[in-house]
């Protein structure tokens, strides 16, 4: 009976994501406050980007001021730079690999801990929560030694991985709630239609815990796309270069060109806000009607 | 069965980036190390500088080289100043050093050669006559030579003559009473004297020491080097000068909060603009100055002038306070490659390394090319200098620089003394070496 | 640690409608087929095992090799070789400067969750309507946390130095005498600091109180609002219980954040001004007089002080906080 009721109960979560399409206008407040949010979160960004559109010399005498003439050259030469988009690509390969493999490792570990008993349940979740206290910033000397000593440096890998291992306590820290949440009655019952625990956990328990995975890998992408240190250190090669190294570029010996690095990052931020623009959509409900028995 | 085609799936899609992103990437090429195979030489260049005429001299001077040695290349790569002292360390300890590198000198180069990270350089006849036994001096230790300088960057106050005259200022100022005189004026005319980039800190204490360089004696300065403690009274006597000095308000407003070279918004930016009358700093502050102002071009209106005499002071007057870039060969390199370093010395590349980077090549015969008006004064008075001594923070080591140079913008921030600069150099030797 | 987090967020309902088929499901060992222990330990060491090789390799084992740094006095050249044994932390703890970090750290944690929490929940509450346009405004709401620290100190700078564009802005619009010092004053500086990390991180607040709202089943608040209860009755009765486990997951996560906060203030304020400043953290500080003076050894001894600031906070709020998950699961929801 359960399971006829738990299966039948995940139809409608399905279609209750079709049926998530906004119909209706909500309260006029809501959108208000919406308003005030937005436009104080996005004030120093747009006082970014348009910092790309004026001159070094601009900035200095008019801070507050709107480009005055608009310089469009300084995003026109970092679009048409071979170096820009041989960075972006770079930054693309290391931000899926390690997002791919936060997520595939971190729910792996995360399910085992969060429903499995056994003896080192507790020992094996501390040591991932301890890992969160400890910032790469102190830990980069030695782990350069280990990079080097595996033969990753200058190498993509050579980031993807530490980023993979550094990511892991966050990841672990919110799926594991995630997944416990999903009740024992659904597991029970998937047991009793004859799927194994694995099964339960690549048919089910993934789905059901998708808003904490679509959550986590967010966080992973950004953050790698976003490093700088680990990169720094790992890369040698101008060719090998992500995005945040490339801002270099904008920095002579002794000073910053300013401006342009402002056109620079306003357009290396774009890939990771499209990134969530199109994933946010899937941290919809999981467990909508999971429940009645 | 459905689970097992999934994890298949994912598992040769994660293989099949991994192993893309692996041949994307640039083959994981040796970071340092030179490598000889059958008379063949591939050598490692690290420098700071970044794209632009100072980056494509060092890719010329490789290329020409190449051309009269066929059997040695050399990669240069181009690190950014800020990220270049971190990175270098970090390659130095896991035995991936780069064959050739920028060296800072000072307590760094101490450490390096203390950890025998660095090959010691024996300069032969030719090599000395391209390069001073003074401008050596500075890179040497126990009389071995550990880097080779490439040029020298004295340190002066740069000023706008245009605002100068404006402010009817008709000559620099020789002494800093008179100094203090042209703040008055310049602030009469509502323009910043003296713009100083606080933020960063050793814009501010360079001050510091260059009123520690007028206070105290030459004798006094290089014991202090090694015996790192700080208690002529001299040292106390610059701080109370600094002090008086910060009286009459000579700095820009928001001098904390403003950066000496990151772009618009620096002490550099506010000269650059004419919000500024004059900046203490080294040669390569023009440079910086001409890619901050309206056109993109050198401030026309540029001049230079050594920093003024303290009365009473130790010192002598006109000694002078500067840096010097540098380059050292690690240990490990193979010979080739300080057989570039003395390349670089010959007087050609020594006029295009001058040329490059604005600044005066280290080679007398090359110093020629110096033309603008305030590279001929800072040359003019760097020659004439009694003495010469390196920024203060490297001659003492990063661990005490770094403590001088809190306590300064804790002076200047009105939280510390000049008592307190003193107190907190000599607590920073318990934290380190 | 671990058995107490993530209590079930299908709690009961406090309207008294029975659920059924909520039992917690928090550790209790169901009855199943036992498929043999061999083939229970394959599986957990086929699924924890990649994550924890990594996670040693890559992590814990070069965290320890820092920690054993801690032990000497090094510059950071060669092999550590002056053993100076406890000095370090001897001279970390009787600094003066070091216990202005602890309060600063201090302020900063608390005023996160005060700042953060109320107007996360609020907006999640808000945005958790199927209203038109939900979703563009969760992305920009999300913008700020996009932004690279390069980028937001390089932004940041600009807006606030004192010669920046918010004086700028102010003079322009006549209220120029509310132009200030918003870094350099230590009466302004802290406050300027949690205006930039509100803005920074309220986003990575709001999806996760989102993800966790989402969690919960439409039907429980459908069930009330039949009941007759108003919309706000229904968040505040219902949902923001339900809430419960994945705000003090937040708070956790913004907690041991705000112990680490370095980046934010060292490109800001640098690492000279932010002590006069008054936000200079234990990670600042750690750079300032490690990395920064060539004192690797003391870094490293800082680091490992860090490490046992958070742990010690960490274990206590998993104590005091995380207990309740446990408590409220048991039990009561079966029908």
């Amino acid at each position: 009976m359960s399971a006829t009721t738990a299966s039948a109960r995940l139809a409608p979560a399905r279609s209750a994501r079709r049926r998530d399409k906004p119909q209706k206008w909500g309260n006029p407040f809501v959108y208000l406050v919406a308003l005030l949010l937005i436009s104080g979160s996005l004030a120093p960004v747009v006082y970014i980007v348009l910092g790309g559109f004026r001159t070094n010399s601009q900035i200095t005498t008019s801070p507050a001021g709107l480009p005055n003439p608009w310089v469009s050259s300084h995003y026109i030469d970092v679009l048409n730079s071979v170096t820009f988009w041989g960075e972006f690509g770079n930054s693309t390969i290391v931000a899926t690999v390690s997002t791919i493999g936060v997520v595939l490792l971190g729910v792996m570990v995360s399910y085992v801990i969060a429903r499995y008993d056994f003896k080192l349940k507790g020992a094996m979740y501390s040591l991932f929560a301890a890992g969160l206290m400890f910032p790469l910033v102190i830990a980069i000397t030695p782990l350069y030694i280990v990079i080097k000593d595996l033969g990753l440096v200058d190498n993509l890998l050579g980031v993807a991985i530490p980023q993979i291992a550094f990511g892991l306590p966050t990841t672990v820290i919110i799926l594991v709630p995630f997944l416990r949440a999903i009740p024992k009655d659904i597991e029970e019952a998937a047991a009793i239609d004859g799927a194994s625990r694995l099964g339960f956990f690549f048919r089910m328990a993934v789905p059901l815990s998708l808003p904490g995975v679509v959550t986590v890998a967010i966080l992973a992408f950004i953050g790698s796309w976003n490093n700088f240190v680990l990169p720094l250190y790992v890369l040698n090669s101008q060719a090998n270069y992500t995005l945040p190294l490339g801002v270099q570029q904008f920095a002579s010996q002794y000073s910053t060109d300013t401006a342009r690095v402002l056109a620079f990052t306003s357009l290396s931020m774009l890939p990771a806000l499209l990134f969530f623009a199109v994933f946010q959509r899937r941290i919809v409900g999981g467990l909508t009607g999971a429940v009645k028995g | 069965m459905m689970k097992k085609t999934r994890t298949a799936a994912i598992a040769a899609l994660g293989l099949g980036l991994a192993l893309a992103a692996s041949a994307c990437a640039g083959g994981g090429s040796s970071s340092g190390g030179g490598q000889s195979s059958g008379g063949q030489v591939t050598l490692s260049f690290w420098t700071n500088a970044t794209p632009g005429p100072g980056l494509t001299f060092f890719h010329n001077a490789a290329k020409t080289y190449h051309t009269l040695h066929p059997n040695v290349t050399i990669n240069i790569q181009s690190i950014q100043n800020e990220s270049f002292d971190g990175k270098l360390q970090t390659a130095l300890n896991s035995n991936s050093a780069p064959d050739m590198f920028l060296q800072r000198g000072g307590g760094k180069m101490q450490a390096m050669v203390n950890a025998g990270q660095l090959q010691p350089l024996n300069l032969t006849a030719t090599d000395q006559s391209n390069v001073s036994p003074a401008a050596i001096s500075t890179d040497s230790i126990d009389g071995k030579v550990y880097a080779i300088p490439m040029d020298t960057l004295p340190e002066g106050i740069f000023y706008s003559k245009d605002l100068f005259s404006r402010a009817g200022i008709a000559a620099p100022p020789t002494t800093i009473p008179e100094l203090e005189a042209d703040v008055a004026k310049l602030k009469a005319i509502k323009v910043a004297p003296i713009a100083v980039g606080a933020k960063d800190a050793w814009p501010a204490a360079h001050w510091y020491y260059y009123f520690a360089l007028r206070e105290c004696s030459q004798a006094t300065m290089n014991a202090t080097a090694k015996s790192l403690n700080f208690s002529d009274p001299c040292w106390t006597k610059a701080g109370d000068d600094l002090s008086s000095f910060l009286k009459v308000n000579p700095f820009e407003q928001g001098f904390l909060t403003t950066s000496a070279q990151q772009g618009a918004g620096s002490s550099a930016g506010l000269v650059a603009n004419h919000k500024a009358a004059m900046e203490l700093m080294g040669n390569w502050d023009p440079g910086v100055i001409s890619t901050l102002t309206p056109n993109q071009k050198p401030l026309p209106d540029l001049g230079w002038f050594p920093f003024p005499a303290v009365p009473g002071g130790q010192g002598d007057p006109s000694a002078m306070m500067g840096g010097s870039g540098g380059y050292s060969v690690s240990a490990h390199a193979p010979k080739e490659a300080f057989g570039f370093l003395e390349f670089l010395l010959t007087k050609d590349q020594q006029q295009a390394y001058g040329k490059a980077f604005i600044s005066i090549p280290v080679n007398k015969a090359a110093q020629g090319i110096v033309t603008s008006s305030y590279e001929i004064s800072s040359l003019q008075a760097f020659n004439k200098a009694a003495y010469t001594m390196q920024f203060l923070d490297t001659v003492y080591g990063q661990n005490v620089g770094n403590a001088m140079n809190t306590a300064v913008v804790n002076l200047l921030a009105g939280k510390g003394t000049s008592a307190g600069i003193v107190s907190a150099t000599n607590a920073a030797a318990a934290k380190g070496a | 640690m671990s058995n107490t987090l993530g209590a079930t967020v299908i709690g009961r309902s406090r309207l008294g409608k029975p659920q059924a088929g909520d039992a917690a499901s928090a550790a209790s060992p169901a009855p199943r087929k036992r498929r043999g222990r061999g083939r229970l330990r394959l599986e957990i060491a086929l699924l924890s095992g990649p994550a924890i090789i990594i996670f040693v390799g890559l992590v814990i084992f070069p965290v320890v090799l820092a920690a054993y740094y801690g032990f000497y006095r090094w510059q950071g050249y060669g092999v550590p070789t002056d053993w100076v044994g406890l000095k370090n932390y001897q001279l970390i703890l009787t600094d003066p400067d070091f216990h202005q970090v602890l309060l600063h750290n201090g302020l900063i944690v608390v005023l996160s969750l005060v700042l953060q929490g109320p107007l996360a929940i609020l907006l999640a509450l808000l945005l958790n309507q199927k209203i038109r346009g939900r979703s563009m405004i969760r992305v920009l709401i999300f913008v700020p946390f996009i932004i690279s620290e390069v980028i937001v100190g390089t932004g940041w700078s600009l807006l606030l130095q004192t010669t920046g564009a918010v004086n700028d802005a102010l003079h322009h619009i006549g209220l120029g005498f509310l132009a200030a010092d918003w870094l350099a004053d230590p009466n302004r500086a802290l406050w300027s600091l949690m205006g930039i990390i509100t803005w920074k991180y309220i986003g990575f607040a709001v999806i996760l109180m989102l993800a966790g709202l989402q969690s919960i089943p439409d039907e429980l608040g459908e069930a009330a609002r039949i009941d007759g209860a108003s919309y706000w009755q229904v968040q505040r009765h219902i949902m923001l219980p339900l809430l419960g486990p994945t705000i003090r997951i937040w708070a956790f996560l913004s907690i041991i954040g705000s112990l680490q906060l370095f980046d934010l203030v060292y490109i800001i304020w640098g690492q000279y001004i932010s002590s006069t400043a008054g936000t200079s953290t234990m990670a600042t500080y750690m750079v300032h007089n490690g990395r920064d003076a060539g004192n690797y050894g003391y870094g490293n001894a800082v680091a490992v002080v860090m490490f046992l600031v958070s742990l010690i906070v960490a274990l206590t709020y998993q104590r005091l906080i995380l207990r309740r998950d446990m408590r409220g699961a048991v039990t009561q929801g079966v029908t």
